[in-house]
């Protein structure tokens, strides 16, 4: 407990040397968590939970903190330092909670108390590079798990086991693929990067994202199977639809009436069914489903111009029908009443 | 960081993100003049159920509009239909951009809408000038009653987040208001079988209201 004791003052006062204002004694009492609540965000109330949690098992730690605090002037607007510095303090004062990230990470002064949302996320990203080697499934979250120093019996944490994963992988890329178009859009807007014709937009954007699926391209047919279970198919489905939406709303698409739908359903059936293709290829960098990419998106602009042609076609027939009867009335002499 | 506009664009999406711990993208609007407040994803579903029922009303009305000018085109009545069907255009527009800006979901019922309002339309337009202004005084009564529950619902939650939202219905809702009473204005009670009628095409415009948000 000593020991534990002089490493937090030491912190603390390296810390302190940083020279920031601290925030009083008012960030190690509980009573005080309601004030601070009111001006801090979530995730620094959830630390605070936390804290009053521990505060009862490192009760003196606290009071010595409360000495060594009380030698500055109160200030409660000043979070982001004092916070980082408390929450460094219980994290190193508490060992028993298996939470690397500050002392891995000690250089970078993240002021947020990890949350299991954030522990969940960091154990399947350690598990992906393991599914080359385990597949789709529970062993490669244990070998995740374990590279991050945790047991591998934190595969409980995950109801869903290789869903779970697979999800995780899904959103991680859709993602990114929203990233790189948000920053494409960027440079468009700033002008310095023309604005893509839309078949060639679509088309980088499907590629992109299922590049991202090269390196898991051996077990994706597994991917795909856990994502057909009756339980996943809600989820997959809303990771496919946002992705779809994103990808057009990136394209310039701003219908608001049935061309929302349609051009959504056929991008999604694009999207698939060059997913399939991809699994069955075995020419060099995936050639074949790039042209085969090409060519369904190449049918998707045809059908679009023959629609609007047929449209256009039905229109003019109509209006000959119209002129058509008018004639027929002024001939017949129906049309004398006015 | 090269623009004003893309500085403060990129820096307030990244407060925001950091206020509201969001790992995921952002996606609301951060175009200045926007309709829509920065919202997290609770309030923009309850937002976006409005507004496409919003968008799917005007679209109705413009349709109904359409469907009596179709019928009555060269009557009497024509240059009041006429400049009441402006202002729907004018409503379905300015429902769009909102609907585009937001990336809000349309309803798919909207080509169901689309026939639908036209045949109400033509067909009350065939029993006269009187079921023309009997359908509009109905209709336009729903959308008052159906904005008046929204701007309720907004002024309960927060007036100040949603002002510029407040403006926009309530500017909307005082217009149909202002058709509902020319209805009136010009014989729409006279019509044999109003009461029958309107009440009608009021459940019609609730069922109309009801699905639009869920579909």
């Amino acid at each position: 407990m000593a020991a534990l004791l002089l490493r937090a003052l030491r912190t603390g006062r390296t810390l302190r040397g940083l020279g920031s204002a601290v925030a009083a004694p008012a960030t190690s009492t509980p009573r005080c968590s309601s004030l601070t609540q009111g001006f801090h965000s979530t995730a620094l109330r959830l630390q605070d939970e936390s804290k009053s949690d521990k505060s009862s098992s490192s009760s003196s730690s606290s009071t010595s903190y409360h000495e060594h605090y009380q030698a500055h002037p109160a200030d409660q607007d000043t979070t982001a330092a004092s916070h980082g510095a408390s929450a460094d303090d219980p994290s190193t004062a508490d060992a028993s909670r298996a939470n690397t990230s500050y002392q891995d990470q000690s250089g970078e002064q993240s002021e947020e108390y990890e949350t299991e949302e954030q522990l969940q996320a960091r154990i399947l990203t350690a598990a992906l590079e393991f599914v080359p080697l385990h597949g789709w499934t529970v062993d490669a979250i244990a070998a995740g798990a374990e590279t991050l120093e945790l047991s591998s019996a934190s595969t409980g944490m995950f109801n869903n086991g290789a869903g779970d994963l697979v999800l995780h992988f899904i959103a991680q890329c859709n993602s990114q693929l929203t990233e790189i178009l948000a920053e494409q859009n960027n440079q468009v807007q700033l002008g310095q990067a023309e604005q893509k014709k839309t078949a060639d937009f679509l088309r980088d954007a499907v590629e992109t994202r299922l590049r991202m699926n090269i390196p898991y391209i051996d077990t994706w047919p597994q991917a795909m199977s856990i994502l057909l279970l009756p339980y996943n198919i809600p989820d997959s489905l809303k990771h496919l639809s946002t992705m779809v939406d994103d990808i057009w709303y990136y394209a310039g698409d701003r219908s608001t009436d049935m061309n929302w739908y349609t051009k959504r359903a056929a991008l999604t059936g694009i999207y698939n069914t060059t997913e399939l293709v991809m699994l069955q290829d075995s020419s060099p960098d995936f050639q074949d489903t790039w042209n085969f990419l090409d060519n369904r998106i190449q049918d998707m602009a045809n059908m679009a111009t023959s629609a609007k042609q047929v449209q256009s076609t039905g229109e003019a027939v109509v209006q000959g029908f119209m002129g058509a009867a008018v004639t027929l009335k002024n001939l017949t002499g129906l049309n004398q009443r006015r | 960081m090269q623009r004003a506009a893309y500085t403060t664009d990129s820096l307030v999406k990244r407060w925001l993100r950091h206020r509201l711990k969001c790992r995921a993208p952002l996606q609301v609007s951060m175009r200045p003049y926007s309709v829509f407040p920065p919202v997290d994803s609770e309030e923009k579903k309850m937002l976006d159920r409005m507004m496409r029922v919003d968008h799917a009303g005007e679209y109705g009305a413009n349709r109904i509009y359409a469907g009596q000018m179709a019928v009555l085109g060269r009557s009497r009545s024509a240059p009041l239909i006429q400049e009441m069907w402006e202002q729907e255009k004018k409503h379905l527009k300015k429902f769009d951009e909102i609907l585009a800006v937001n990336r809000i979901r349309p309803t798919a019922l909207l080509p169901l809408w689309n026939v639908a309002g036209f045949l109400l339309g033509a067909s009350t337009a065939l029993l006269g000038k009187e079921g023309a202004m009997a359908c509009t005084v109905a209709v336009e009564e729903s959308i008052s009653e159906h904005y008046n529950s929204q701007i309720r619902t907004l002024m309960e939650q927060d007036p100040d987040k949603y002002v510029e939202l407040l403006k926009v219905i309530k500017e909307f809702r005082d217009d149909e208001m202002e058709h509902h009473d020319t209805g009136l204005e010009h014989e729409a009670e006279s019509l044999p079988g109003y009461w029958l009628l309107k009440n009608a095409i009021q459940l019609g415009c609730k069922f109309a209201i009801y699905t639009s948000q869920r579909i």
